[in-house]
């Protein structure tokens, strides 16, 4: 643990205290029956400073076995963070069963798409740096694809609670910083470890803990109740009243498009 | 930098730039329903004065008027009926972006959604705005492109039509589950 800065080491602190409101948040509120899978995503982001803490502090284990262990409790983290992830989405188009199916599928394809795309792009460095590519790989894909299924949500015009909005964009927020710290500092410092460090681990922290504010006042209230529970969109109260009304006008539009048509095709 | 490496960044930027107009809080978001509401002008839809304005497009009449030797007439009446053609086209996007909200609202009701089905319709879309623009621009330049102004009212059309398709397969769906509730009500049994 000595061996790190005291900016870092204070990141770390302020990180953990901020992660620790974040899951106080989420049981006072109520908000963990809504979002479970996001609240384990925090408990085990807090338990993996706590594992951390332990590794960092015992003597005698090699710096490799360290960063090793340090990164295994990072894939846990990540995967937890997809789960979550998808929890607030299914939440989010839960009364959009025919859209979800349209997110799981364009999820799948640009998932494929950017995993292709960071094998090739990283092929060269493989073998130096697994651990980063690894990290930076699953956040470029993380964040195209989330990206990927709020565009087809906005496309839609399908309202989702603020609250979640600002949970979905931290994610992100922090996916993409993570794949720019990455690909610069890898960049500018390839040759030089020793600095690299540090300054990387600051800059995460710095937008980890940026995320967690953000997730802070989007867990300062109670999550909204969804009231779109309402019955299967096709027996929907308003769908039915509006339903006939549009259909008949475009009825009519459609004959006067043919009389438009039968016009046209007559010879001039 | 390494051009891999660029590439990185650039689509990074490029994520960070859409999570931004993803977020940002639109408008003229509204519940499903609540869309519909441009929809009380349907009947006075512009696609129906196609004729009339191919008419005021039409060679004949700035031939006719050169004819008559007044020049500056043809050029008042040339600049008068262009202004006519670009507020149809102006009307005519207008049309379609309302069904192609129509159309999106539609799918967001729909149980199930087929990806060819909207693929197709974000394709038409897409050639209509580059269609538009492309008249756009050649009418402002004093071209009266009249056989290219015919098919975007095509495509204005064909996805009415395909709408209509949408809310008779959506209204036969809705039927069903009324059938089908009510004779589960019948049997005794509680219907969420």
């Amino acid at each position: 643990m000595s061996s790190f800065p005291l900016n870092v080491l204070v990141l770390w602190a302020c990180s953990a205290l901020a992660q620790l409101i974040v899951l106080v948040l989420l049981f006072s509120k109520d908000s963990f029956r809504k979002l479970p899978f996001f609240t384990v995503y925090v408990a085990l982001n807090l338990s993996q400073v706590a594992f951390l803490v332990i590794v960092y502090s015992i003597r005698g284990i090699s710096t490799d076995a360290i960063q090793n262990l340090a990164w295994y409790s990072e894939c846990v983290t990540l995967f937890a963070q997809a789960w979550a992830t998808t929890e607030i989405l299914k939440a989010t188009l839960r009364p959009y069963q025919g859209i979800w199916g349209l997110v799981w599928r364009s999820l799948t394809g640009t998932s494929i798409f950017v995993v292709f795309l960071v094998a090739l792009t990283t092929r060269g460095d493989w073998a130096t740096h697994t651990w980063f590519e690894l990290n930076r790989g699953y956040h470029l894909t993380f964040a195209a694809t989330v990206i990927a299924c709020l565009v087809v949500v906005r496309y839609y015009s399908i309202q989702v609670p603020v609250a979640y909005k600002m949970i979905l964009g931290g994610f992100c927020f922090y996916s993409c910083t993570e794949i720019l710290i990455n690909t610069v500092l890898q960049t500018l410092l390839k040759r030089e470890f020793d600095a690299y460090q540090p300054i990387w681990q600051t800059w995460t922290m710095l937008s980890f803990i940026m995320v967690l504010f953000i997730w802070v006042a989007a867990l300062w209230k109670p999550l909204p109740v969804d009231a779109r529970q309402a019955p299967p969109p096709p027996s929907d109260s308003i769908y039915r009243r509006l339903s006939p009304e549009v259909n008949e006008r475009l009825r009519e539009l459609n004959e006067k498009l043919l009389r438009l048509w039968k016009m046209e095709a007559r010879p001039q | 930098m390494s051009f891999p490496l660029l590439l990185l960044a650039a689509f990074a930027g490029l994520l960070v730039l859409l999570l931004i107009w993803v977020l940002r809080d639109p408008r003229q978001f509204s519940e499903p329903g609540g869309d519909l509401n441009p929809w009380e002008d349907m009947d006075r839809r512009h696609v129906t004065y196609f004729p009339q304005v191919r008419q005021a497009m039409a060679a004949q009449d700035f031939t006719f008027l050169a004819s008559r030797g007044s020049r500056a007439l043809t050029r008042r009446v040339h600049k008068e009926r262009r202004k006519i053609a670009l507020v149809y086209l102006a009307s005519l996007r207008s049309d379609f972006l309302k069904l192609w909200r129509l159309a999106r609202v539609i799918a967001s009701m729909s149980p199930r959604v087929g990806a060819s089905q909207e693929l197709e319709r974000l394709r038409l879309g897409l050639a209509f705005s580059w269609r538009y623009e492309v008249l756009r621009i050649k009418i402002l330049f004093g071209f009266a492109p009249i056989p290219e102004l015919g098919s975007l009212s095509d495509v204005v059309s064909r996805l009415s039509i395909r709408l209509e398709t949408g809310m008779k397969d959506l209204g036969e769906r809705a039927a069903l589950a009324a059938k089908l509730a009510s004779s589960l009500d019948g049997r005794g049994l509680r219907t969420p």
